[in-house]
């Protein structure tokens, strides 16, 4: 039940900063998630933490135990930092059968032939992999594989589990199974989790928090929803949320907590919940499309440009006289395409400043018309 | 970052830790210890060869040059470059230099056409007999490159041309008397130097086209392309890096091939660099080590070309890993005629060079192809001396004295397979974990320098610096030479298998402490076997039908087979020579068999790459 500390942690490749003076606290049995796009140095990070990468700068303690310090010259290999570490492409041996993979840290670790049987066995059990027991990698599916990489992970009790991208080798239905089971097995082992991905649907749906890196700096650092409905910046906003969330170039008028919003010809009142601070008139307004609502005439009128129907919800894509506007509709609704309709924004709306690094400068609702 | 801009200054532990982090990597120790030793083993050899070049030797080349012996002086330059009294450096230099590059190019040519064109047919058509012609194909590159050459002298050569001794088998059964162009000279070396190397396009050529994902022919397949605007305008682009890889690389190998120029030119005093060398070596050491040097900055231009050429954006990755069954070429009628012309060409490249080899070992009298001129005597003959007036008293199986090399020979190359294979391996291990740092593509060209030394050369500079280190002796300076030398081979196929494997699989033994030594045994090793193994392969066959390059350096010329082979030709000892020529294949033969069924390893995993 250890915590995990990174003070100004840096790593820099020649000129190259894949991580820029990283901080976090990542509290006991958390589940937290490195989340943003491929180069981000998500993984580096963890490749750091769990002492497979060594850091530039800065200082890394597990559970009250500085594991790395740049300054004292502290650097524990990665196995006294007690760790598990799950990779990508699982990285079984492909020449040992499933016991011997699950096995064979444990020899090392010096258990004795019994303790080792027991363990493995306890483990393929929990799994459901005993009958693979002695079969080879390469005679495993997907998924098979996917749990011997975890029984072997855990087969030492670590008190920190580290992943990386463990899933995204799956296809989706079993991707879905392992979630549920990740998140079980977060609970059963009652160990700290840290997860890696580019999927923010994975992130949303297991941890506790969610931290959302971008070029080596990080961006929010916060539990998935808040992330989700009061994110920091265009960034994170345009990154969790699947449609993304509306973003639409507008200049806005400020007056204390309220300002003349228009885009287009659209014109609409904005009441933020604090007094907002603009740098000029440039603003996004961003909305998330299940708050755009489609009305029988009220609001603003849209053409359809396009309906894509999934039974539980319909994405209607609206042209708003040239600025597109994504919308959902709870339960099959299908409208012609180029037919006409109405919309207001039913829900929560964003002001980002267009020039401070797309910052979050107010939350509130906003009337059209 | 403004607190880390404070900390600049000098802090003794964070630069201690540095130290300890980057020692506790094995990968970086190992990189250190084979930087520090190649420079040693590679780069002392090329300074101790420049200092050669201004140095004045003693003997015929201090008188030459109205020097004192020892004294520094570029002499040997202006001799061998500039001097147009009787022609001198046309003769000595730029002749034999027109002649390297003519056959060099037309061997890489000859080499890559074949080569590509069986490659082609093998994975791409459905070719009858391919897993024989597939088989056989290597066999001309396993077997000593001289073997060919001997072939074609004995097998051509008349009373008419050459050292006019004797008929071959097709002057004497045939009574066809081959003109003189045809038995030595640029032709034959560069068609002997072709064929031998041919192997080493088909192994790099036929690799790509078998992993070429099909859906790339097939998407043009679908625009309707003609079949042969397919392989014009897809196949052919695809293959050309490949291609002109090994263009490089049989260059710079025909470059430095000696033993094929020996046979096929010296006897109408047709030289190339190499063979002008040998000859130079001993009145004017200068000059010779002159002609190395040209050689191997033509090998590494070469190199650097390679590496230009391989890293360029055209290198295409054809894996996509989704590819699916090809559809091959239907040859029709035409099938069985190419099938079997190429079958024909193979025995004569692969077999029959043998069965000559053979009937030369037993008939008594050269140029009688009669049953009543044959003998086993010089196999398994006794008191053959005093009968023969000529040659040892024993047949070649009876003699102990080639038992003996036999042994030292297998012993030599065993030590410089298990030598150079283990540090191929190890330099594979440091090269692809630090791939990128400056280290590691520094130890990887110096582990690859060895490639583009002459033999010859090489053997003779070794020799130079032995003479001051006096443990260097014998069989340990052999067994040194042979390991340098063939340590490409070994860190060719030890990274290309270090690549292959994910970074991961190593990991996930570090998390749970697995220590260096147990992962490279228990995990690394199992996995790669085969081109690790293929690795060890490659030295342990080269090494055993290795001539130029201990040549110089072995105590007596009965040390080794190769050299007793030498010392027996140079006799006119024929019969003893081809017998003994033909236990060289063989056992190479058997060698490379035995490795490749109880391992699986084989020589076109090791070159592949």
């Amino acid at each position: 039940m250890p915590e995990i500390k990174l003070k100004n942690v840096a790593k820099r490749f020649g000129k190259f900063v894949a991580v820029d003076n990283l901080n976090l606290d990542i509290e006991s049995n958390a589940f937290i998630t490195l989340l943003g796009p491929s180069g981000c140095g998500k993984t580096t990070t963890l490749r750091m933490i769990a002492g497979l990468e060594t850091p530039t700068e800065g200082q890394i303690s597990i559970d009250g135990k500085v594991v790395f310090d740049a300054d004292k010259g502290i650097n524990l290999p990665p196995n006294k930092r007690d760790v598990g570490f799950l990779f990508q492409n699982y990285a079984l041996w492909p020449h040992m059968t499933v016991y011997q993979n699950i096995a064979f840290g444990l020899e090392n670790l010096k258990w004795d032939k019994a303790r080792i049987r027991a363990r493995a066995d306890e483990l393929l059990k929990m799994l459901r992999i005993e009958q693979f027991e002695k079969r080879y990698p390469a005679e495993l599916s997907g998924g098979q594989q996917q749990r011997v990489a975890i029984a072997r992970t855990l087969a030492p009790g670590p008190k920190v589990l580290f992943m990386d991208e463990p899933l995204s080798n799956l296809d989706a239905k079993l991707r879905m199974e392992m979630r549920t089971e990740l998140k079980r097995l977060h609970k059963d082992t009652d160990s700290t989790f840290v997860y890696v991905t580019h999927d923010q649907l994975e992130a949303m749906t297991l941890s506790t928090r969610v931290c959302i890196m971008e070029n080596g700096v990080l961006q929010q650092y916060a539990p998935p929803l808040e992330m989700y409905n009061e994110p920091a910046n265009l960034f994170v906003a345009d990154f969790m949320g699947n449609p993304t969330m509306n973003f639409i170039d507008a200049t806005a008028k400020v007056s204390g907590n309220k300002a003349e919003v228009s885009f287009g010809s659209v014109h609409g009142t904005f009441t933020g919940n604090a007094p907002i601070a603009l740098k000029s008139e440039k603003c996004v307004l961003g909305i998330r499309p299940e708050f755009v609502k489609i009305t029988d005439g009220e609001g603003v009128r849209a053409t359809v440009y396009s309906t894509l129907p999934s039974g539980m919800e319909t994405t209607v894509k609206l042209d708003v006289n040239g600025t597109p506007v994504t919308a959902v509709v709870f339960g099959g609704v299908d409208y012609a395409v180029d037919s006409q309709v109405s919309f207001t924004f039913g829900g929560k709306v964003i002001l980002f400043d267009r020039e401070n690094g797309g910052k979050n400068v107010a939350e509130g609702t906003m009337i059209l018309g | 970052m403004q607190q880390a801009k404070e900390k600049k200054g000098f802090n003794a532990a964070r630069f201690m830790g540095r130290v300890r982090a980057w020692f506790s990597k094995p990968a970086n120790v190992i990189l250190l210890i084979f930087f520090i030793s190649l420079i040693f083993l590679t780069l002392y050899p090329l300074l101790s060869l420049l200092t050669e070049t201004v140095t004045i030797h003693t003997g015929r080349e201090a008188r030459a040059a109205q020097e004192t012996a020892g004294s520094l002086s570029l002499y040997h330059f202006r001799r061998l470059f500039a001097t147009s009294e009787n022609d001198y450096s046309w003769i000595q230099f730029y002749q034999p230099f027109l002649n390297t590059l003519i056959v060099s190019l037309a061997s890489s040519v000859i080499a890559i056409l074949f080569g590509g064109i069986v490659a082609f047919l093998v994975t791409r058509t459905n070719l009858k007999y391919k897993k024989f012609i597939s088989a056989v194909f290597t066999f001309p590159y396993i077997m000593p490159s001289w073997t060919l050459a001997l072939f074609w002298e004995t097998f051509f050569k008349n009373v008419n041309i050459g050292l006019k001794t004797s008929n071959g088998i097709m002057a004497s059964v045939f009574h066809i008397f081959m003109p003189e162009w045809f038995v030595y000279g640029a032709f034959p070396i560069a068609l002997v130097l072709g064929l031998h190397y041919a192997p080493f396009a088909y192994i790099l050529i036929g690799g790509i086209l078998r992993n070429m994902d099909a859906n790339l022919e097939e998407a043009a397949t679908i625009l309707k392309t003609s079949r042969m605007r397919i392989i014009w305008r897809i196949t052919l682009p695809i293959v050309k890096p490949a291609m002109l890889s090994t263009f490089l690389l049989v260059f710079a190998s025909s470059m430095s091939a000696y033993s094929v120029p020996v046979f096929l030119g010296s006897p109408v005093r047709y030289y190339v660099l190499s063979t002008k060398m040998k000859s130079l070596m001993d009145s004017y050491p200068g000059q010779a080590y002159i002609i190395v040097g040209v050689m191997i900055l033509f090998g590494v231009a070469i190199l650097l070309l390679n590496q230009k050429v391989t890293n360029s954006r055209k290198q295409f990755t054809t894996v996509t890993g989704k590819s699916g069954q090809i559809s091959k070429i239907n040859l029709g009628k035409a099938n069985r005629p190419i099938a079997i012309i190429l079958v024909v060409i193979l025995l004569l490249v692969a077999v029959v060079p043998l069965i000559t080899f053979a009937l030369e070992s037993v008939i008594i009298k050269a140029g009688d192809y009669s049953l009543s001129n044959m003998t086993l005597d010089f196999w398994i003959g006794t008191g053959l001396d005093k009968r023969l007036d000529q040659g040892d008293s024993t047949g070649i199986l009876l003699n102990p004295k080639v038992w003996n090399a036999l042994g030292y020979s297998l012993g030599l190359a065993v030590t410089c397979a298990l030598v150079a294979g283990t540090c191929g391996i190890l330099v594979g291990y440091g090269v692809a974990k630090r791939r990128g740092s400056k280290l590691a593509s520094w130890v990887n060209s110096l582990s690859f320098f060895p490639y583009l030394m002459p033999s010859l050369a090489f053997g003779a500079i070794y020799l130079a610096m032995s003479s001051s280190i006096p443990w260097l002796r014998g069989f340990l300076l052999l067994a040194l030479v042979g390991s340098v030398k063939y340590l490409p081979f070994a860190s060719r196929s030890g990274v290309n298998a270090m690549l292959q494997l994910s970074g991961e699989i190593e990991e996930a033994a570090v998390i749970t402490g697995v220590p260096w030594w147990k992962r490279m045994l228990r995990v690394i090793f199992p996995i790669q076997k085969s081109s690790f193994l293929s690795g060890y392969l490659l030295p342990m066959v080269s090494c055993m039908r290795e001539l130029s390059l201990f040549v110089l350096l072995v105590p007596t010329s009965n040390t080794i087979l190769t050299t007793m082979l030498m010392q027996y030709s140079e006799k006119g000892w024929a019969q003893f020579g081809n017998a003994i020529n033909l236990l060289i294949i063989i056992v190479v033969l058997l060698v490379n068999f035995i490795v490749n069924k109880l391992t699986g390893a084989s020589i076109d995993k090791g070159v592949g790459g």
